[in-house]
């Protein structure tokens, strides 16, 4: 039954290759048909709906019992995909709250991560079109995270542990037309950004970025709450003892300091921190860091090389044209470009923010209020 | 004097001018899916076989928490997995994480960033490996060839770098490190070690790098730097126009620079062949000194807004963090050099003509002291102790720079004191 499949979707490809659509597509890009024979090297199920992680039609990512969604305050940018993420929990066992790190998750917890295009930014009706699955699978030995990629047909999708590349194309927020080589990753580029300590661990889910609304069964209820109320986080503190971050984009929800922090905590803290992988360049771009030098502020780079961008300091305040941390979220570049995965476009919003906030740090008073 | 000195500036421009690349000839393949497969399935204590071939990878390859792996190709030149044009990650190899890890007999060329880069790892090998940048010769390579960072038992041995716009055999903030038998040319830094402990340098040969061999201690880091031993080192024609970019810390280095000692403590540098160098042979000296020499002009007042002082940092607000070298031991180095004037396209070179005449010195002392320098007694402190004891004459020079070049002197008999 897979292999027909499969085979429908390899000659759907074919077919579509030769029309007209080919001329819009990036080049360089991997065909997205999936394999006829799924090798999944004892790490995973082969196909995603194996799961059962969803109910009905696997594209609708509705989700199963024992399966919550929830959303970020900030999100990571990933090329602008939108992400629909899950937590899968264990029967029984609720996590326990952490008030700075990620939930503390019960072994057999699956963190489900969809990414997806909607076709036209400003029309959810226009339709989407969804790319890949990750799952972080906590096991006996630690965090796994596996890579599910979905067929054209969208009903489903197979595990590939060296990654790929898509073409995707949609209409932005400001009607124009954008497209990118989506790149999945593979297993071993997960690590470079998961690693902790040397251990793998998920990023998102902290207390901080679970903290606000969603709607759950036709009700706005704070996930936090949710969780809590539905058993499945034990040790949920007094409202007001609760980390909240803002959104990176919505002034309302913080000033221009936090909202600036919480971005870079997202998209840079995740390696740049004493236990991360660029724990070497001696950046710490967490919420949690009070000293400005570390912060970046009037900070040379280490081992930046040309990628410094012939500039001289992380964060020189007030310059953010002199900020090499700007060039490197400024850049396409490989060497240059920062996150150095994940992305092959520039976050033209995010570099705004970050932007206008360097603009009005005052250079005699570096304080950042964590 | 004034018309012998823009005389000498042409003469130095036009010949360095010269075209400077590596174009060897490849035939690319593409075997990336089946090569990262095994990077990603492989087994610990399993041997991953590369044949023979030019192959062509679009990403880095990522080896993470892996135990007892060989990654073995057919030979340098014959195996080579060439990262020209990738797409994405800033590396060619990243290995992260992994214990007891080999790499031998193959060449890794024209990643974005590094071309092998291992963290977090204890015990890495490298065995005849070659990292090279092809095309021409410049800021647009990439930063370092080998690049060990925060390592455990590291041992690079019959390798060869060159083209980095940085370092070519690079080793930082690791322990228990060994660099012998190595081929070194045309990168900025020939070899350096970098805020590491216990490492051994010889029998290596570096030349026509910016730099040849450096021990530097910089600031900010993890751990700092100690116990480290360069000897039996062929170190020849350091003279190669500095391609860093500005901002890196090897920018500072002036083209023709043997071996630098940089800020570290207890440094052995002993019977190297040490030719030809256009600024200096072997030279000591104070972060003080880098942190001025980046401020460009030491007369002037740096403004803190123009980001000119970039080097220093903070270094003073780092206690665990000593700028002065000590306990250096320099003896039984063979000397010689056919230059006979400094090079004058570096502060150091035009100081040196200023001071000395045309006069390149052999070993050269910044001068720069510590407050405690000097104990109540009078004695140097031994934790400063810089000791020369080289058999034959040498040109030698103690700028103290500190004071303006005030007590300079050339007399290194103060010095022999092994």
């Amino acid at each position: 039954m897979r292999r027909v499949g499969a085979f429908v979707v390899i000659c759907a490809f074919l077919l579509a290759c030769n029309t007209e659509k080919e001329k819009q597509q990036p080049v360089a890009a991997e065909k997205t048909a999936a394999p006829e024979e799924i090798e999944t090297y004892g790490m995973g199920k082969a196909w995603l709906s194996e799961y059962g992680f969803f109910e009905g039609k696997l594209a609708d990512l509705q989700p199963a019992d024992n399966v919550v969604a929830y959303e970020l305050n900030t999100p990571l940018f990933s090329d602008y995909a939108h992400k629909k993420r899950f937590i899968y929990f264990p029967e029984g066992a609720p996590a326990n709250y952490q008030e700075r790190e990620v939930l503390d998750f019960p072994v057999g917890t699956v963190l489900i991560k969809n990414f997806y295009y909607p076709n036209d930014f400003r029309d959810a009706s226009a339709g989407k079109k969804i790319l890949e699955t990750r799952l972080l699978v906590h096991e006996e030995k630690g965090w796994q995270p596996l890579s599910y990629i979905w067929n054209e047909e969208q009903t489903d999708a197979y595990f590939e542990i060296i990654g790929a590349t898509i073409p995707v194309q949609w209409t932005h927020d400001d009607g124009a037309i954008k497209q990118t080589n989506y790149i999945v990753p593979n297993l071993n580029q997960c690590k470079s950004c998961h690693v902790k300590d040397k251990t793998l661990m998920p990023i998102g889910p902290t207390a901080r970025q679970l903290n606000r609304k969603n709607m759950y069964v036709s009700e706005e209820v704070n996930q936090l709450e949710f969780l809590a109320a539905n058993g499945l986080l034990s040790g949920l503190p007094e409202a007001k003892e609760r980390p909240a971050f803002p959104l990176w984009d919505n002034p309302n929800s913080g000033t221009l300091d936090e909202r600036a922090i919480a971005y870079l905590d997202i998209n840079c803290g995740p390696c740049h921190n004493p236990l991360g992988p660029a724990k070497t360049s001696g950046l710490n771009l967490t919420v949690f860091e009070t000293d400005p030098f570390k912060l970046g502020f009037m900070k040379p780079p280490v081992a930046a090389g040309k990628a410094s961008g012939n500039l001289l300091h992380d964060i020189v305040p007030g310059k953010p044209e002199a900020s090499i941390l700007l060039h490197r979220m400024n850049s396409t570049n490989p060497e240059v470009m920062m996150p150095e995965l994940g992305r092959t476009l520039i976050h033209e919003e995010g570099v705004a923010l970050i932007r206008k906030w360097i603009e009005q740090l005052n250079s005699s008073e570096t304080v950042i209020s964590p | 004097m004034k018309q012998y000195y823009i005389l000498f500036l042409v003469f130095i421009l036009l010949w360095s001018c010269g075209p400077d690349r590596y174009d060897p000839e490849r035939n690319y393949q593409d075997k990336e899916k089946e090569i990262l497969t095994q990077f990603i399935i492989a087994e610990d204590s399993s041997v991953i076989e590369l044949s023979e071939g030019h192959f062509l990878f679009s990403r880095s390859l990522i080896m993470d928490g892996k135990n007892h792996i060989t990654i073995r190709g057919k030979g340098i030149d014959k195996t080579v997995l060439s990262f020209k044009g990738q797409q994405e990650g800033a590396e060619g190899i990243r290995i992260t994480n992994s214990n007891n890890i080999t790499l031998e007999d193959l060449t890794v060329e024209d990643a974005s960033g590094d071309n092998i880069k291992v963290m977090d790892t204890d015990g890495i090998t490298f065995r005849r490996v070659k990292v090279a940048w092809t095309g021409p010769i410049n800021e647009e390579n990439g930063a370092y060839g080998f690049y060990p960072v925060i390592c455990k038992n590291v041992l690079i041995e019959g390798c060869e770098s060159m083209g980095a716009s940085d370092a070519g055999l690079y080793v930082g903030q690791s322990e228990d490190v060994i660099i012998r038998n190595n081929k070194v040319y045309q990168n900025v830094a020939g070899i350096e070690s970098e805020n590491s402990e216990r490492v051994e340098i010889y029998g290596n040969e570096c030349w026509d790098n910016t730099g040849g061999i450096l021990v530097f201690n910089l600031p900010g880091l993890t751990r700092y730097g100690q116990h480290i031993k360069v000897h039996g080192n062929m170190v020849h024609d350091n003279n190669r126009e500095n391609f860093a970019v500005p901002g890196a810390i090897v920018g500072t280095i002036p083209p023709g620079s043997g071996i630098i000692v940089l800020a570290t403590k207890n440094v052995d540098v002993l019977d190297n062949e040490i030719k030809d160098h256009k600024t200096v042979g072997v030279s000591v000296i104070s972060y003080e000194l880098m942190s001025a020499m980046e401020g460009g002009n030491e007369e002037e007042q740096p403004d803190p807004e123009s980001g000119v002082r970039g080097i220093q940092a903070d270094f003073r607000s780092d206690k665990n963090y000593d700028p002065f070298p000590g306990q250096i031991s320099i003896y039984n180095n063979k000397f010689e050099n056919d230059n006979w004037f400094p090079y004058l396209g570096s502060d150091f070179g035009k100081l040196f003509l200023f001071k000395l005449g045309p006069t390149i010195p052999d070993i050269a002392l910044d001068g720069i002291k510590p407050d405690d320098y000097f104990l109540a007694n009078g004695d140097v402190n031994p934790s400063y102790k810089v000791c020369i004891d080289e058999q034959q004459p040498i040109s030698f020079v103690d700028l103290d720079a500190a004071n303006d070049f005030e007590n300079l002197s050339m007399d290194v008999s103060r010095f022999n004191c092994r």
